[in-house]
């Protein structure tokens, strides 16, 4: 386009787009990497600490790392998506908007995910252990348990309720111990 | 840890061997070894308690007055009593083709002063009382008079070495009679029972000293004691 067949009024407009497109590109990339940032903080320790699959011991690392970094990180990361999204929402047209609030979604799912412990809605956790006397229990001889003794307490856990729940803290004998099976 | 009493829960799987952090702390744990892996604590190990596996019928004769975990009652159904036929069918992420035993085989694992040693569960239900020698220290393995308990001693007496065996086996030719469960030493000739007491002869009263063992799975076990040894005989 020949720019000297423009009036300066009309020049001048165009500047101004091009330089708001510009700064409209450069949010968006900062959007976009805002939004991988929260959503890698979730997925790719989730991704990683899967069952049945090999943990290399780096990976590993990796994913601590990112999980223990993670509900800070998807906050902070996940406000600035917010904050970007709303500065990008009345310079696009409707097809942008949906994607924005597409990203908006998937960003909220992971900084929500990255403070749940999903693990622990597999196995349910035993809130306010009850024990019975041995007596009253009507588990089968030949069930096997986990046995500790501390003094004259002495407790049992049976494996097919361990499996399950995974881990117990409790105190026998005024010790404080974790059971896992 | 420290004086400080740490809150544990399920946080994650690392090679079909859980992660558990502390409430209190954010630290990452490593299940079977009780150290800490990730986190403040990072290079701490827990204190590993003497613990039994054992069946409910013979607990109950030990501990009369014991306690039994209560089952959640909205978790009943996922309780699953014979586990071990399931789990024995599932996959596994690390193998070690190199040994003699397969990863799902089940073996009693133990360490004496840093030196492993693993014990194929089939082999020790064949052979037990099984005597072995561990880093110097004489071992006894026992399996319980149900057939599915076990419990390793270290076998001493009064800082002697002895041997253990059954005292059915000496007379299973001898007499139709059962006699009941117990094991006799060489040195002394007295009974013992499966908590490891001597419950008649010279020895009567004595206690022999535990030892802390693990079953497990062959691939697991492996994978946390590279330099095991595997129990033969």
């Amino acid at each position: 386009m020949n720019t000297s067949s423009l009036s300066e009024h009309e020049f001048r407009g165009q500047l101004a787009d091009q330089t708001n497109r510009r700064s409209s590109r450069w949010i968006w990339i900062l959007f976009l990497l805002c939004a991988l940032a929260t959503t890698g903080l979730f997925f790719i320790p989730a991704f990683i600490i899967r069952p049945f699959r090999y943990q290399a011991p780096r990976a590993l690392f990796v994913a601590m790392d990112l999980r223990q970094r993670a509900p800070l990180g998807t906050l902070i990361a996940g406000a600035a998506c917010f904050a970007l999204a709303f500065a990008l929402w009345k310079t696009v047209g409707l097809w942008r908007k949906g994607l924005l609030v597409l990203i908006l979604l998937v960003v909220t799912f992971s900084a929500v995910m990255a403070r749940q412990n999903y693990f622990e809605w597999m196995f349910h956790p035993i809130a306010g252990a009850q024990f019975f006397a041995q007596s009253e229990s009507k588990l089968d001889p030949k069930e096997m348990i986990m046995a500790v003794r501390f003094a004259s307490d002495a407790r049992a856990y049976p494996i097919s309720q361990m499996a399950y729940h995974h881990v117990l803290n409790d105190v026998v004998g005024g010790v404080p111990i974790t059971v896992t099976y | 840890m420290n004086g400080r009493v740490l809150h544990f829960y399920l946080a994650g799987i690392n090679n079909q061997n859980f992660l558990m952090r502390d409430r209190e702390t954010g630290t990452w744990w490593q299940q079977i070894t009780g150290k800490a892996i990730y986190g403040p604590l990072r290079g701490a190990a827990l204190d590993l308690v003497l613990s039994d596996e054992l069946t409910f019928g013979e607990w109950r004769t030990e501990f009369p007055s014991g306690q039994v975990l209560a089952p959640v009652a909205k978790y009943t159904k996922e309780y699953e009593p014979n586990w071990e036929p399931d789990v024995a069918k599932l996959p596994v992420v690390i193998s070690f083709p190199g040994t003699e035993l397969k990863s799902r085989d089940v073996v009693i694992g133990l360490t004496v002063g840093g030196a492993a040693r693993a014990y194929p569960w089939e082999t020790f239900v064949k052979q037990s009382p099984v005597v072995d020698r561990v880093n110097g220290t004489p071992l006894l393995l026992v399996l319980g008079p149900d057939g599915k308990s076990f419990r390793v001693f270290v076998s001493r007496i009064d800082g002697h070495d002895a041997e253990f065996f059954l005292q059915g086996d000496e007379t299973a030719n001898t007499s139709t009679e059962k006699k009941p469960w117990a094991l006799l030493d060489s040195t002394t000739a007295s009974q013992w029972n499966f908590q490891g007491c001597a419950t008649s002869g010279p020895a009567q009263g004595k206690c022999l000293d535990r030892i802390p063992a693990l079953k497990d799975y062959w691939f697991d076990w492996r994978n946390y004691h590279p330099d095991t040894t595997i129990y033969k005989r």
